[in-house]
């Protein structure tokens, strides 16, 4: 009969233990980890393209108009995401950012919900109709760069 | 005045109170020992106690096809019978109970919990019950033999040297010839049978390299799996005091002495040398081994412990 | 005085019953990963029992597939009160990408309220720790509101 970890388990126990004092000094993640998303919606354009790539869904996007333009909110929802950051690499703006926040814990399903809301106004209403289709969309594409975004 | 006395003695020493708290102390430092030595900070020593009195709290079930009164009076029965063999086991010279037969009546009642466990786990109805009471049956069959013959071989040592060469199973009288020559682990002819019973302890308790009846990863903890509540509570008790006692019996039989005469300090003597004991025989093999088929459990029980307390009984016949 | 024990115990050692409904193990491995030396989880008590008779957490990991349904919905019936539900990860609470896979048939919800989620995919040990230290305080309130 071989005991081989009989040599190990006594000098462990004299030995420290190399367990983490968890919930007293809580650790920071290592470097790239991909925690909560942050959102900043004072950058973003709504490009859609976060919604284009997110596997699972989890990203929603809901518009309202408002009198001078459309008040969008985008939310992230932690609890279906996949934490892939593709959205972050996808972003052309750096609107969204996986942080190294892990510590993720709801009794209620609102506290997994990150969310954000700006108001992209309505591009200014030309002075003379345009007479060919394609000329508006050149210009709502250099208004998109114009506009002015708050919370 | 004799009566109260014996009333005190089932009550508190080394009767129901005892063997609670002791059963469940000594529990505890065995799980945080195992977990220093597996490097962890592990569970605060009372574990044990919230474990118990979380499950008193906890709603009891019985199963729809379980046969309810033998599933639950089987762990009663099975703490009864602890608590009685904990009367009849000497510390020091301290012996409330002792009469002249008293080690069949602890080989005979030392059985009774396994066969509650096999009791409660055939009412229980469940198919992994069904599995953990065979195993445990296979269990009594491989470990009650070296222990038998172990304790035979003692049984004659006292004999020959008080008894006119009859063996003797007063567990008084082996404290009695400890006293007059030194603990019986001392003797050559009886070293065969201290290692055996050392080795005979973890199975009894079904503590890990043995603990096939109770597997918890491969069948649920056997027979326990449809008990929760109260009735497991008192399960989990049975099985601390079932170390306890053990412990208890291994001290008394090998290690004992004519002790310092007081209770109190006698008392103590006895629970650190049982700590001992449980450290090597318990805790340490637990550490560092896995679990053992169930044939290998068997014949691993009818080689070595079986021939070494042979060995111990042979040697004892020719007067070493 | 005997209340304020039960309730002790509640706090020190709560048991947990792991329960895969098709996930993909990576919650599973982090949920192992809980107890051993470097985590540790047995200083508070908790002990991944083997019986759902003996739980006090079932911890629920992956989307709920049509053949885990049944046994989803029999466990958690087989669990004694007070019991807490805690999901693991994405999947029990959203079906994550498994959304809308014609064998899923979460999310967990549907079958029983959640009282704890940890989010993450997989979510990190020390998450599932403070989200277990969380389930507890619930057991707490359970048992106070079951008298």
């Amino acid at each position: 009969m071989k005991f081989p970890y009989l040599k190990e388990a006594v000098k462990s126990l004299f030995s420290k233990p190399s367990t983490e004092n968890f919930p007293k000094e809580v650790k920071e993640a290592p470097e790239g980890y991909r925690g909560k998303i942050a959102f900043y919606p004072e950058k973003c354009v709504n490009c859609g393209m976060c919604i284009r790539v997110c596997a699972p869904g989890a990203i929603t996007r809901t518009i309202e108009k408002v009198e001078d333009g459309d008040k969008i909110t985008f939310q992230f929802y932690m609890g279906q995401c996949t934490f892939c950051q593709l959205c972050q690499d996808f972003c052309a703006r750096k609107a969204i950012e996986l942080t190294k926040d892990y510590l993720m814990i709801a009794e209620d399903e609102e506290d997994l919900m990150v969310r954000g809301t700006f108001i992209k106004k309505a591009p200014p209403k030309p002075p003379v109709p345009p007479a060919k289709p394609a000329t508006t969309a050149t210009n709502s594409a250099e208004n998109k760069k114009e506009e002015v975004k708050s919370e | 005045m004799e009566l109260l006395k014996r009333i005190l003695y089932i009550l508190l020493y080394p009767g129901l109170i005892y063997c609670v708290i002791g059963g469940l102390i000594l529990a505890g430092i065995d799980r945080k020992l195992l977990a220093r030595m597996q490097k962890r900070i592990g569970p605060p020593i009372l574990q044990p106690f919230y474990d118990f009195f979380k499950l008193l709290g906890k709603e009891t079930i019985v199963p729809r096809n379980a046969a309810k009164k033998a599933f639950l009076a089987a762990p009663v029965i099975g703490l009864i019978s602890l608590i009685t063999v904990s009367l009849f086991i000497p510390v020091f010279k301290f012996s409330p109970f002792s009469t002249y037969a008293d080690l069949i009546v602890v080989i005979y009642l030392l059985t009774i919990p396994a066969v509650a466990l096999i009791v409660g786990g055939s009412a229980s109805g469940s198919p992994y019950a069904g599995v953990g009471i065979s195993r445990e049956m296979v269990a009594i069959i491989s470990y009650e033999l070296p222990m038998v013959v172990s304790l035979l071989a003692i049984a004659k040592k006292v004999g020959l040297a008080l008894n006119n060469g009859v063996m003797t199973f007063s567990l008084s009288q082996i404290v009695e010839y400890q006293a007059q020559n030194g603990p019986l682990f001392t003797k050559l002819s009886i070293i065969p049978a201290f290692i055996a019973m050392l080795l005979v302890i973890p199975c009894k308790v079904g503590s890990l390299p043995f603990d096939i009846a109770e597997a918890e990863i491969e069948i649920c903890e056997g027979p326990l799996v449809e008990y929760s509540g109260a009735p497991l509570a008192i399960f989990k008790l049975n099985h601390a005091i079932k170390m306890l006692v053990m412990t208890s019996l291994f001290v008394t039989l090998f290690l004992s002495g004519a002790g310092t005469g007081i209770l109190a300090i006698d008392a103590v003597i006895q629970f650190i040398l049982m700590l001992v004991v449980m450290f090597f025989s318990i805790t340490l093999l637990k550490a560092i081994t896995a679990r053992l088929r169930v044939e290998q459990t068997l014949k691993f029980y009818w080689t070595y412990p079986t021939a070494l307390a042979i060995l111990s009984l042979i040697l004892v016949y020719f007067g070493l | 005085m005997f209340e304020k024990l039960i309730q002790k115990g509640l706090e020190k050692s709560a048991w947990l019953y792991h329960l895969n409904t098709g996930s993909c193990n990576g919650c599973d491995i982090e949920l192992v990963s809980v107890i051993t030396p470097r985590y540790d989880a047995e200083r508070f008590g908790f002990k991944i029992a083997g019986s759902p008779r003996h739980a006090d957490i079932i911890v629920v990991s992956g989307p709920i597939t049509s053949q885990s349904r049944d046994r989803l919905i029999r466990t958690l019936a087989q669990v004694p009160d007070p019991k807490v539900v805690v999901s693991l990860g994405s999947c029990p609470r959203s079906c994550n990408v498994f959304n809308g896979s014609y064998c899923v048939e979460g999310p967990l919800d549907k079958y029983t309220p959640i009282d704890v989620a940890i989010a993450g995919c997989p979510p990190k040990p020390e998450a599932i720790m403070a989200g277990l230290v969380r389930a507890v305080e619930i057991l707490k309130e359970k048992r106070r509101a079951m008298k």
